[in-house]
């Protein structure tokens, strides 16, 4: 046990140090079925949030939900978008379109059945949100708690400077 | 396992030194220490302290990626985990992969799903210990973005063992909107093709050792309505018993998937009906049914509503594909569900300032209604009758804003559960759930949850009652307090508690928890395994680079 808590924290040590790493192309199908690649998700220089979620996952709905209500108010203040990535298998992946309509969110809503692009983001568990500017990943973070979303905005703002 | 410590530090020291990140990766731990508790039992086994480890690490040059996954089973791996992760440390996955905008191709491990995966499915879940990554090769092609080509060989993962039975598996989607350039529709189809080819010894003259199956795939939307069917036979294979395989009792197997929908902003409803015959299909013959879920070639979740809730999660539905004549005679399953969401609109009497939002669902399986003959070992079944009734689930959630500080969610939950055909033993369970769940925002980044559930039936396990209480401290530090107490039970009351709490930075969380793990069903992403019930302290360490 000693061995597994010392290489634990050497291991955390060695992985704390933080560097941009550049977004993983994937093409991903979008609610209509057509292919849309993640390279062309936000314009030059635009703030890109990505969060991965499912339908099943209570506290990714209520962060998708808690940014849904400062979304409109948010985008006025500062350039940025949200697209919204479902990692939901064949059980649950067809509730994710009557969801987001009946949900009313205005998020473009991308398609991870097999969850390839969760794999190469490296995301452990959902919520797992990305902000990314011109292909780079400049932060990530997983979970939700309420007022999380408040955080979230704060580094957006920070990106589109 | 030196040269494997050795790689892992060379990367990462590597890495510090670099300005931007050409590798990237994931760290998750899970470790138990179990104890004695005279409710549960005692801890009888070898190695109290148990430990998960993985490290998966990918590296990018340009178009080439290559990537491992370290697995660590330390000194074993935890509880219920598939004897076949046997190493204390291992290479679990390794791939190299080639990529550009239309050629797409991998060697070493990789994971596939062709369709919905009824067909073909490999993939990974740390938390129920299943891997069923395919080793070998695989090419993507897309001359065109409306069409897609996939072909792949390989053998599944079984722990840090492979599969005897290998697969040869050819999918294609094509895109007919883009294609015809349809501008107020959009319909996909697609075809697969997948072979699984095992040898088997002494086995009946004219027995064909590849079961091939074929699926084929239409999915259409215009305008608020969208549809999707799939159907898949599967060739003529082995009856299997009780791990053995009988190579002169033969039968086929197909499936049906319908599904449509409706929505517009506010307002969404979805149907499914699905029915499954003979549809079990494992790379290794022998191992049908095994208990840890372990090299399943297809992915036939159950379409039941996935719930969130530790009452809401003991009577689950398991999807029934197989054929079997022992003990009970079952062939398959046949039944629908219902997603119903809407948007009571903010200013009206019941939406209130905030408005209020409500998620029905409901859904009903049945096994076929087919006759067996025992002796034989065949049977006959009816296209679109229903048989014995196996689960029945009615579920309401309202979510509900009433300030700016205090945000609610129902939950109402009536359900059946046939426990004599879901999990072959006796008895049937009707039951109702109600869960309430309230968030109190203290400040803008710190809040309370309160959640309260009860459970009333007069079968099994009679009533039970649970509750949690959350507190978030900010949004790096929260604590959770829960207990679910079976309190209509005379012979056996256990308050199943939790206490922990959990520290989060970016990426990187720690959780620390003790308590007691209810025995019985451990469902996550409709599959499902037979825990027993254990008490201890537990450690989650995850971060991703």
């Amino acid at each position: 046990m000693k061995n597994y808590i010392l290489s634990l924290f050497i291991l955390l040590y060695c992985l704390s140090s933080y560097s941009q790493s550049s977004l993983p192309i994937y093409k991903l199908k979008s609610l209509d079925g057509t292919m849309v690649s993640t390279e062309n998700l936000a314009a030059k220089d635009e703030v890109l949030v990505i969060s991965l979620w499912a339908t099943w996952c209570v506290p990714c709905i209520n962060e998708l939900d808690a940014i849904q209500e400062n979304y409109a108010d948010w985008q006025e203040e500062t350039s940025f978008k949200l697209v919204a990535i479902s990692i939901d298998n064949a059980r649950t992946s067809s509730r994710v379109k009557p969801l987001v309509n009946g949900k009313e969110w205005d998020y473009e809503i991308l398609l991870d059945t097999n969850q390839d692009f969760k794999r190469a983001v490296n995301a452990n568990t959902v919520p797992h949100v990305l902000i990314v500017k011109n292909n780079k990943i400049l932060y990530s973070h997983s979970g939700y708690t309420p007022g999380s979303e408040i955080d979230l905005y704060e580094k957006v703002k920070e990106f589109a400077q | 396992m030196k040269k494997i410590s050795l790689i892992i530090i060379t990367l990462l020291s590597l890495q510090a030194y670099s300005q931007e990140n050409w590798f990237s990766g994931s760290f998750n731990s899970n470790a138990q220490y179990y104890l004695d508790d005279n409710k549960t039992g005692d801890f009888n086994e070898d190695d109290r302290f148990r430990s998960n480890n993985y490290l998966k690490l990918d590296a990018r040059f340009n178009h080439f990626t290559f990537g491992i996954q370290v697995e660590g089973y330390a000194p074993q791996a935890i509880l219920n985990f598939s004897p076949t992760f046997d190493k204390k440390i291992g290479l679990g996955n390794y791939y190299a992969n080639y990529r550009t905008e239309k050629l797409d191709i991998t060697a070493g491990h990789f994971y596939e799903q062709f369709g919905n995966g009824l067909i073909l499915r490999s993939w990974e879940d740390k938390e129920l210990g299943i891997n069923n990554a395919l080793i070998g090769g695989r090419i993507k092609y897309s001359p065109f973005n409306y069409l897609q080509l996939t072909a792949l060989y390989g053998k599944q993962r079984k722990g840090f063992d492979i599969s005897d039975g290998e697969i040869l598996g050819f999918d294609t989607e094509l895109n007919l909107s883009d294609l015809f350039k349809l501008e107020n529709s959009s319909i996909n189809v697609g075809f697969s093709a997948v072979s699984r080819i095992q040898d088997i010894e002494n086995a009946a003259p004219n027995f064909n050792k590849n079961t091939n199956a074929f699926s084929g795939r239409l999915n259409f939307s215009k305008g608020n309505i969208y549809t999707y069917i799939e159907y898949i036979i599967k060739d003529e294979d082995a009856l299997v018993e009780f791990e053995t395989v009988k190579t002169d009792k033969l039968a086929t197997g197909n499936a049906l998937v319908f599904n449509t929908g409706y929505s517009k902003k506010g307002f969404g409803i979805d149907a499914t009906f699905r029915r499954l015959e003979n549809m079990n299909f494992f790379s290794d013959r022998e191992q049908e049914g095994n208990l840890y879920n372990e090299q399943v070639v297809n992915y036939i979740p159950s379409l039941t509503k996935q719930h969130d809730y530790s009452l809401t999660n003991i009577y689950v539905y398991q999807s029934q594909p197989k054929l079997s004549y022992n003990p009970i005679g079952k062939s398959g399953e046949i039944g629908t569900q219902f997603d119903i969401y809407y948007n009571i609109k903010k200013g009206s009497s019941l939406g209130g300032k905030y408005g209020t939002k409500l998620a029905f669902n409901y859904s009903t399986w049945y096994g076929l209604d087919a006759e067996y003959n025992i002796v034989d070992r065949t049977y006959s079944s009816e296209f679109l009758n229903f048989g014995n009734k196996y689960f029945t689930d009615t579920n309401l959630e309202v979510r509900k804003k009433w300030s700016k500080q205090w945000a609610s969610i129902f939950t109402f939950t009536n359900l059946f559960y046939n426990k004599r055909y879901v999990e072959e033993t006796v008895g049937k369970v009707n039951a109702t759930i109600l869960v309430a769940e309230s968030t109190y925002k203290i400040s803008p980044k710190k809040s309370i949850r309160f959640e309260a559930q009860h459970l009333w039936t007069k079968d099994d396990k009679k009533n039970w009652w649970g509750g949690t209480l959350e507190y978030n401290l900010s949004p790096k530090i929260s604590f959770f307090a829960t207990d679910v107490y079976n309190y209509g039970n005379e012979l056996k009351k256990i308050h199943y508690y939790n206490f922990g709490g959990s520290f989060t930075k970016n990426t990187t969380r720690i959780a620390l928890n003790y308590g007691r793990q209810r025995g019985g069903l451990l469902c996550v992403g409709g599959i499902c395994r037979i825990v027993p019930e254990s008490t201890g302290v537990g450690l989650t360490v995850s971060t991703s680079f």
